[in-house]
């Protein structure tokens, strides 16, 4: 393992932001830190760094306890969400920062600035100020600083948070791409479901300051611990007192299976080749579905007709415990 | 003088609110000639104004200073009580702004990053000595150093006097000045930093003065300017002794009680020249040093 949280916790004054939580971190993988907004992720990723101390608990990088470690003394790349850079520098010299304060000779630090410049696509900026730079380039710079060092794990805390949707989408696959050529463990913290199950291989979701699950993308969507997992990775709609995925509501305009709670169409939604319709079920649940426009067309939905909805066979339904989060 | 010095922090001023936006960036930007009607009005208005004020009576005084050619300035410096004075007033002003770098420097630090009990109410206080009308302040530093002093300290009629009476009235600049800057800057930079593996003063040498290095040298021009042109403050603590506590503004003032104008205009012109000279250096240890990185 390379990086194991075990039993931290964290308080700011009265608000408890990390509470008792144990974690390990499997060595060379990607992993993201999963959460609704103060949740704990980037506390939880700031204790790893060294950036805030934990009030109890241990950390350990790659077998070494770091609990009480600086974070100059931790050997971990750290990107921030507003890009951290060192404005008064070049893109070349920001990168170049911790090589030089390692007292690196000058020829192996231009050799190493060049590789990684070329390795984030920015060769050609070498001599701007970063206030020339787009976001996604200052970002990218970020990330070079940060490997320049070979840090033995590489934490970014939201990375993509601060740049719009396009950048993002390009900017998540790029680290994808980036992780599978360099290999360096990778945590990095989201609050963006999306994000998190395109990039990770493995996810841990954080909530209220604990841990409520980790696995795969997969496994965290097919089996989710409990609702709120459920309920955060995607769109949840409750019929009959469980919750299900809204495409998983099987609908028909005649009483075909049993056990359907028959209702009335109140909304039709329809975006692109999605159509979203919110039923009225005559015990009162609001339930909303996802159709094809196509099969929504076959069927004739619009508001005001009789339809009697039902979780579809093989859908993956959780108790509700509670109202509905997110 | 007066319009001199007017001149002066003018000068100083605008390096500084330059600085701060990033200048190869909004030089480029601007295009020439582009002005609307708007623009041109607000130009006009300002030169005007900014004629009126400055650039005529500035004119005014180095052509005064002129009209017996060269030899008027060597005659002005020349005479010894004249230079003694001018040395004394570049020589206190030069160490008063040194000394304002960095005590400055420290108190804007202590003012943006420490927490402590009364941190408001120094906050407000540090602006009373530039608040102050002058010759209050100099009542103010002869009732604690001055003959009658109760902490026994006697420093009237030395220079001594001349460098408190300077040092006091030009606290606030480099304070004010830095504080803004300080609290701008983002502590994830320094964080950055030291996760890069830097140390604490080498984050503070590399990563915090080259950012505050614009408004240090803005504040230094200011500090400086003020401190050649001081009068009200010490006036009454120094004595104005010639040779010895006599400042420069003082002498201005006496050739113009003895109706010698071309002297006191050529004098003028020299602390003026004196004054660009120091705003300009200013601003080219600024650049190099936010630049060094």
């Amino acid at each position: 393992m390379s990086i194991d949280v075990s039993g931290v916790t964290k308080t700011f004054g009265d608000f408890v932001a990390l509470d008792d939580v144990s974690v390990s971190l499997p060595t060379g993988q990607l992993t993201a830190l999963l959460g609704p907004s103060g949740g704990g992720k980037s506390t939880l990723l700031r204790v790893i760094a060294g950036l805030e101390t934990a009030d109890t608990g241990r950390v350990t990088i790659e077998g070494v306890d770091a609990t009480r470690l600086p974070p100059q003394k931790r050997n971990v790349g750290f990107v921030f969400q507003h890009y951290a850079v060192f404005k008064h520098m070049t893109v070349a010299k920001n990168v170049a920062f911790g090589l030089e304060i390692r007292k690196r000779p000058k020829a192996e630090i231009a050799a190493r600035v060049d590789e990684l410049l070329r390795l984030v696509h920015l060769s050609q900026f070498s001599h701007r100020l970063p206030s020339q730079l787009s976001g996604g380039q200052r970002q990218r710079m970020a990330l070079a600083r940060a490997l320049a060092v070979e840090p033995k794990v590489l934490l970014l805390d939201e990375p993509f948070g601060a740049l719009d949707a396009k950048v993002r989408k390009e900017l998540r696959d790029w680290l994808r791409r980036l992780h599978d050529e360099v290999h360096v463990t990778t945590v990095f913290v989201t609050h963006d479901q999306e994000e998190a199950m395109e990039v990770a291989d493995e996810i841990v979701v954080i909530n209220d300051g604990r841990v409520e699950q980790v696995g795969t993308p997969d496994q965290l969507y097919d089996e989710p611990a409990n609702d709120f997992v459920m309920s955060f990775l995607g769109e949840v709609t409750t019929l009959g007192g469980v919750l299900l995925r809204p495409h998983d509501v099987h609908i028909s305009t005649t009483p075909q299976l049993a056990g359907a709670a028959e209702g009335t169409v109140s909304r039709v939604l329809r975006v692109g080749f999605e159509v979203r319709v919110n039923v009225l079920t005559d015990d009162g649940e609001d339930v909303l579905l996802v159709l094809t426009r196509t099969h929504a067309r076959q069927l004739g939905i619009e508001p005001g007709v009789r339809v009697w909805v039902t979780p579809a066979s093989g859908a993956l339904t959780v108790p509700s415990m509670k109202a509905a989060v997110g | 003088m007066t319009s001199a010095l007017a001149g002066v922090t003018g000068a100083a001023a605008e390096p500084a609110s330059r600085e701060g936006r990033r200048p190869r960036r909004s030089r480029r930007a601007t295009p020439r000639n582009t002005l609307t009607k708007g623009a041109a009005l607000g130009l006009g208005v300002t030169m005007v104004w900014f004629s009126i004020l400055v650039l005529i009576p500035l004119a005014a005084i180095v052509a005064t200073a002129s009209e017996n050619g060269w030899s008027q300035y060597v005659a002005t410096l020349q005479n010894p009580q004249t230079w003694a004075a001018i040395k004394l007033t570049v020589g206190q002003a030069l160490l008063v702004t040194v000394i304002n770098i960095v005590m400055g420097t420290v108190i804007a630090w202590v003012l943006v990053r420490d927490r402590f009990p009364g941190k408001a109410i120094l906050d407000v206080i540090i602006d009373v000595p530039f608040a102050l009308p002058t010759i209050v302040a100099g009542l103010v530093l002869l009732a604690l150093y001055g003959p009658n002093s109760p902490i026994g300290v006697h420093w009237a009629n030395t220079e001594r006097a001349v460098f408190l009476a300077l040092a006091f009235v030009t606290l606030p600049f480099i304070v004010r000045t830095v504080q803004p800057v300080l609290e701008e800057l983002e502590s994830d930079v320094e964080e950055a930093a030291a996760s890069l593996g830097a140390s604490r003063t080498t984050i503070i040498r590399r990563i915090v003065l080259p950012s505050l290095t614009p408004a240090i040298a803005a504040g230094a021009a200011l500090s400086f300017a003020r401190a050649i042109s001081e009068y009200g403050s010490l006036v009454l603590l120094s004595g104005n002794l010639p040779f010895r506590t006599e400042v420069v503004s003082v002498r201005v003032l006496s050739f113009i009680e003895n109706g010698n104008t071309a002297s006191a205009a050529a004098l003028a012109t020299i602390m003026l020249a004196v004054a660009l000279l120091v705003i300009v250096v200013l601003d080219i240890v600024q650049r190099r040093v936010s630049r060094r990185g």
